[in-house]
């Protein structure tokens, strides 16, 4: 029948052979080190870096582990339960928190300062995410904003000049001139777009943009830092996002699903079950979207050269702004090779890696003074990509920093589902979100 | 007196062997049943006792469990999450039994009867079954999909505007349902079909003599005759159903709004994406109490009937 047993079940019991197996020698012989990760776009970089480091290190062999973003996370917890996670994998602000205070992560603040590891090459607020009661606990590895990316044919089709999307602002009344554009890139089975009075809203071939974060980090975050909300009252406070300027962002992010018709409808886009949002650009279902700097590859490889570019994010009523974040290489604190995962973390901070990363345009990198490295690449490949430097010099915010996280993302994404389906409340359901997530 | 004195020297080191035989048989009995019960102890019992146990437990998967006593069993009842994972367990349950089981019994009956191909059938409707689960959802998932899934796009062509399946919460669970009766309605008819080809032709002979119906015949021969067969396919399958997982996860991950968190997503859930490792074990605890009183319901409601008396 039907065959499966309850997931807690299954871990448990993998976790008794597990432990059985967990004596592995520590000797002087060569060491197996586990990596784990979740993006597939960044897995040559990796392989790359990997090889670098073997030059120097022939005796730590590395096996890379990887895992969707969807299972990433179950995986590392349950693995963490078992005593049996990866000795090095990459980390994320969102559970940095819980991790960190679970005593699950290694300690690298001794191993920095032996090694002479200079934090100034890194920009002063990405290494300090990675902190935790004046403990050290990683890397970082990288560091991404979002910005808009847009196809060449659509515009050229809907008689709109490239030169004017870094100029495009929004306001929560009438939509302002980024409404209309998007107005402009959606167009129906007859050819009329979304500003013609025969627009049939039922029937759209080519909507302007699609909308499909799990989290808010490429969609409706931007519009809520561009409108002057803050997700949480204070880093490690409580979340915020029942304020005015927020439930007007999340408003206006509904609109363009059910008020404006512009955006690829919730009923596709929502997760889990949605695509990225790269998923509808690259067939042509949308015409542009808001993506985050580490998708650049995956356009690079759907799209023919020449036939897509990025500009800057669209202003709000306050500005503009964007969601910034990075990643860190962090060792699990039960790793049975310490010194060889300390070894591997502190390459893959460096210099010499980060600029292999940089060199394949996979993501921007830690290291700052290889910003321009990246930025070369893409110009290379006919990409300017200052828009995701752009933004990241002016207003951000970063994902929340706090305990509730789990709870937290289980109940955005519950709640704003049905608002984007048109089925909640703004108002309704970002209280609801705020009762459950301040409440643990 | 010869024979006598024959006799016995040979019944006496006969006895000794067979005794020494018998535990020898005995030993090898129990040495080729140890791998089994091993596996039986170590994945089925020692989880759950480990389950039970952690039930009293706060645990988030990362540090060491805290004990708390009854305390995960007393915030259930104000949990309304898992409430309505009951609640959607049993919609579930009762969306996917009394279907599957009349369309596989029907299948059952048509493929009992002397038709062309009539092999062929039969494992074309097993073969979803011996798919992946997993597989099959993310197909369906394409199928459903509300903009591009072949499903709409069909019905389109007839002017009919499909549903949001899997996004709107009235369709999620009908639609999940009807991907698992589709699943698993063949594999269900094997076990009937079995159970018709053991009835005995004569009792239709008889009846065929005394002029039943064909309706009657159904209803006074077979359908009683398929007792043993109908109580374990309901057994199973209801065990099954209850405990419905990999379908759900696949194609709506227990969304929109929860509508479609079964008891078994939502320990699912309450584990790996809130770390609630603890209380998962306690709904673990309740989905098992749940399925062990409705087993035992089933086959008191079977034993309680009448039995066909065949002599």
């Amino acid at each position: 029948m039907n065959k499966t047993r309850t997931a807690a079940i299954a871990a448990l019991a993998l976790a008794l052979p597990a432990a059985l197996a967990a004596c592995s020698g520590d000797d002087d012989g060569p060491v197996t080190l586990r990596y784990a990760f979740w993006d597939d776009n960044q897995r040559p970089a990796l392989e790359a870096m990997i090889k670098a480091f073997n030059e120097d290190h022939p005796d730590i062999e590395v096996e890379l582990e990887q895992n969707p973003w969807e299972d990433y996370w179950a995986g590392l917890d349950s693995r963490f339960a078992a005593e049996e996670a990866p000795d090095v994998f990459w980390n994320h602000v969102s559970r940095f928190p819980t991790y960190a205070a679970n005593g699950v992560l290694l300690p690298i603040t001794d191993d920095i300062e032996a090694d002479g590891v200079d934090p100034a090459a890194y920009p002063e607020d990405l290494y300090d995410s990675w902190q935790y009661e004046g403990d050290q606990y990683g890397l970082p590895k990288d560091w991404d904003s979002i910005a808009l990316v847009y196809r060449l044919d659509a515009l050229e089709a809907a008689g709109i000049d490239p030169a004017t999307v870094n100029d495009l602002e929004w306001n929560p009344v009438d939509g302002g001139a980024y409404v209309e554009f998007l107005q402009k890139l959606t167009v129906d089975a007859n050819g009329n777009n979304a500003l013609s009075p025969d627009f049939d809203p039922e029937n759209v071939v080519q909507y302007g943009t699609a909308m499909s974060s799990n989290t808010g980090q490429t969609d409706w975050w931007n519009y809520a830092v561009q409108n002057g909300c803050s997700l949480q009252t204070e880093p490690w406070g409580d979340y915020a996002i029942d304020a005015p300027e927020c439930v007007e962002a999340i408003q206006f992010t509904a609109d363009l699903y059910n008020k404006w018709h512009v955006a690829v409808p919730a009923e596709s886009t929502n997760q889990p079950n949605g695509g990225v949002p790269g998923d509808y650009v690259v067939p042509g279902q949308a015409a542009t979207t808001l993506d985050g700097s580490w998708m650049l590859s995956f356009y690079r490889d759907g799209l023919e050269p020449g036939s897509w570019a990025v500009a800057d994010n669209p202003s709000g009523p306050v500005g503009s702004g964007t969601v910034i974040n990075g990643l860190s290489n962090a060792i699990y604190a039960g790793t049975d090779h310490p010194d060889e995962a300390w070894e591997l973390v502190k390459f893959l901070g460096s210099e010499e890696a980060q600029s292999i990363s940089t060199g394949m345009g996979s993501v921007w990198p830690g290291v700052s003074s290889l910003n321009q490295g990246f930025a070369d690449y893409w110009a290379g490949e006919g990409i300017d990509v200052t828009g995701f430097q752009t933004a990241a010099e002016g207003t951000t915010t970063g994902y929340p920093l706090s305990m509730n996280d789990a709870a937290f993302g289980t109940a955005a994404m519950d709640e704003f589902n049905q608002v984007w389906l048109g089925q909640k409340d703004a108002q309704e359901a970002a209280e609801a979100v705020v009762a459950i997530a301040n409440a643990e | 007196m010869q024979t006598l004195h024959d006799t016995e020297p040979r019944f006496e080191p006969e006895s000794a062997p067979r005794k020494h035989r018998r535990s020898n048989a005995a030993f090898e009995a129990y040495a080729m049943l140890a791998p089994s019960i091993l596996g039986f102890a170590v994945f089925l019992i020692a989880p759950i006792v480990i389950v039970v146990v952690l039930s009293f437990y706060d645990w988030n998967l990362l540090s060491d469990p805290e004990f708390i006593g009854l305390e995960n069993y007393r915030e259930l009842a104000g949990d309304e999450r898992a409430l309505k994972s009951i609640g959607n367990t049993f919609y579930y349950v009762l969306l996917n039994i009394p279907a599957q089981t009349v369309l596989a019994l029907l299948l059952a009956l048509a493929l009992n009867s002397k038709i062309k191909a009539r092999n062929t059938f039969r494992v074309l409707y097993v073969l979803p079954w011996m798919a992946m689960p997993v597989a099959l959802g993310v197909i369906w998932r394409w199928v459903f999909d509300p903009q591009y899934g072949a499903l709409n796009r069909f019905l389109d062509l007839f002017g009919v505007d499909g549903a949001a399946w899997l996004t709107d919460s009235t369709w999620a669970m009908p639609v999940i349902a009807s991907v698992n009766i589709w699943q698993y309605s063949g594999y269900t008819m094997l076990f009937f079909l079995a159970g018709l080809q053991a009835i005995p032709a004569q009792l239709y002979e008889a009846a065929d003599v005394d002029g039943a119906s064909p309706l009657y015949r159904f209803f006074a021969i077979t359908l009683p005759l398929l007792r043993p067969a109908m109580l374990f396919v309901l057994i199973t399958s209801v065990i099954g159903s209850f405990q419905v997982f990999d379908t759900i996860h696949v194609m709506t991950a227990g969304g929109p709004a929860g509508s479609t968190a079964t008891l078994n997503y939502q320990i699912y859930l309450e584990s790996f994406t809130q770390r609630n490792a603890g209380y998962a074990s306690m709904l673990a605890v309740i989905l098992f109490a749940i399925i062990a009183l409705i087993t035992l319901a089933q086959a008191a409601l079977f034993r309680k009937r009448t039995t066909y008396d065949f002599s």
